[in-house]
Formats: C-alpha cells, structure tokens, sequence
C-alpha cells in the first residue's frame, strides 16, 4: 500500500473526462437556477474537490457552505447514532439548495442529510452528484436532479473519495487493487472518528 | 439499549446492518413477515420467504445474502416468486458481496470478513 496511483488496478474516469461533465453540470446548473442563486452545499470531505471545480463552472451568483458528520465506520461511532460534526454557517430557510455529493450509493447517508436539510424549510432541496452507484441503492427517493456518472460496482478512489483517508488527492477516478483494501492497517485519523467514509 | 441489542439476528451480517439503519436513524423491523410462495395440492403452505428487514418509512422490505452463490441463486429466486404472487410489495436484495464492500470501505474488515 502506497497511497499513490501505484495502488490503482485502472482508471475509470480520467482527468479530463471528469472535468468536461463538471463543465457540462455547470452549464446545466447555471441555466436551470438563472435568478435563483443557489447554495451549494457540501459534506467533508469527499466531494470538496468536485464541489470547488463545479463551483467555478457556474456563471450565475451562487454560496458555498459545508458540513460535516461521523462515519458509521469510526470507532466512537459504531454503537451510536450519525453526529453533526460541522454544522453549516449559512442559514438555508428559504434558500434553493443544492447538495453536491461525490457518489450517491445505498443513499442512507443522503437519505440522512435530506432529512436534516429538509426541517429547515429551504425553497427547493436537490441533489448533485459525480458518481452514482444505483447496485447498492438502498433508499431509491432520492432528489438527484444532476448526476455526472454512473458507476459500475468497484472500489473506487480519487478526486476526493478515499479509501482510509489516502488516494483522494489523485486527479482521476480509479479502481482501488483489490490487495490494498484487504491488507491496509485501519489509518489512525478514521479510527478516532476523523473519517467521512460515505454509504 | 437499541433494538440492535434485543433482536434475535440469525447471522451477525444483519446485526451489522441494523446498526447501520441504527445509525443512520432509519426505522426497522426484523423478519416481521413471512410471504407464503409455495402450496399443496391441499392448500397448505410448503414454502414461504421471510424477508430479513422491513423499513416502514421506506415500505421496503430489504433481503441480505451472503457471499455463497448457491444460496444467492435461490434467494433471487425466491425474491423473483415474491414479486410475482405480490406485485405490490418492494423488496431489494442487497447482495453479500456489496455489503462486504460496504463495510470494507467502513474499514470494518473483521465485519467484512465474517460475511
């Protein structure tokens, strides 16, 4: 285990492929939210990349506020309930809201953050995502108004998504080596609860 | 105490699942209803699926398998008769495989390596 590209069994969305449908969604977004401006709203840390890059191929006004909430996987959070780490700074009420995602999968966390943005009473609430894995959708009523790819079922890193905290500052979206994942030592940050890994 | 902690779970991968509605806040009941798919010529009942989880918010029955593919073909199976005889009833499997990958990015390999 590297923690670099070493790791990669194949790329599955090379750089400029993910950056020519960012540029699309931001056309899209741009048209559909004319007069609106949107917030955009993103969870740490996986969709930060795509959230910065989106952002800056929209050409209509728009806020960018972030959250952050534990992971099933940390250790402080196995027995107990998702907590709000990061709570947002903006105030949505009213607001038309769009939650960039960097992958949709069995949808239990959207689902979660749908919920909770939902009892602010926002003007409209969808969601933007890079990756969408339907295999493992659990929760299928998701408001997914934008969605960039559609992924096969693969262990996937970069561009943001990580696996143990590594791999999310490569610039293309890879396969994980299916070594890696059953050998690499729990990383110290997930194991106190710093890890955002998303279902 | 959860209703993790109470229920009866006839293999510890649906233990680890219902921690995760748990987690996720999401409602659950275990195996609360059995679907009857097969009858005798006397009308008696002589094959019937029990669902794993049922999510009320969700009218959604959820049907776990394992890794081993003999089990997984008679699951689908089954799962395709439900759906048949109870058109009305949504039901998804999530596949042993996907939850093994599911709790691998979790980093919870041991979990993973039950399965």
């Amino acid at each position: 285990m590297t923690g670099t590209a070493q790791d990669i069994e194949e790329v599955l969305l090379p750089r400029d492929r993910i950056a020519a449908r960012v540029a699309e969604l931001g056309r899209e977004i741009s048209h559909d939210f004319a007069g609106r401006s949107p917030l955009l709203i993103s969870v740490l840390k996986g969709a930060v990349y795509f959230l910065t890059d989106l952002s800056r191929e929209i050409e209509i006004p728009l806020s960018l506020d972030f959250m952050a909430i534990t992971s099933y996987g940390s250790a402080r959070a196995q027995s107990g309930i998702v907590r709000l780490i990061k709570d947002l700074d903006i105030e949505i009420t009213g607001r038309h809201v769009l939650l960039v995602e960097d992958i949709i999968d069995t949808g239990l966390t959207a689902g979660y953050l749908l919920r909770l943005l939902q009892a602010r009473s926002p003007a409209s609430l969808q969601i933007c995502t890079l990756l969408d894995r339907p295999r493992r959708r659990i929760l299928e009523a998701l408001p997914i108004a934008y969605r960039g790819f559609e992924i096969p079922d693969r262990f996937v890193v970069g561009y943001g998504l990580d696996y143990q905290e590594r791999y999310r500052h490569l610039p293309f979206i890879g396969v994980l080596k299916e070594v890696v994942f059953q050998d690499l030592p729990p990383h110290p940050e997930s194991a106190s609860g710093g890890s955002t890994s998303r279902a | 105490m959860s209703a993790t902690d109470t229920v009866r779970f006839a293999h510890r991968s649906e233990a680890e699942f219902a921690k995760i509605l748990d987690f996720y806040g999401i409602r659950w009941q275990y195996e609360p209803r059995s679907f009857p798919l097969e009858w005798d010529e006397r009308g008696r009942v002589v094959e019937s699926f029990n669902p794993d989880f049922f999510l009320p918010e969700y009218d959604l029955f959820i049907e776990l398998t394992t890794l081993k593919q003999s089990l997984v073909t008679r699951k689908n199976r089954k799962v395709r008769r439900l759906r048949e005889l109870y058109p009305g009833v949504n039901i998804k499997i999530f596949y042993g495989r996907d939850f093994r990958q599911l709790l691998l990015k979790y980093g919870l390999r041991s979990a993973a390596a039950a399965r």
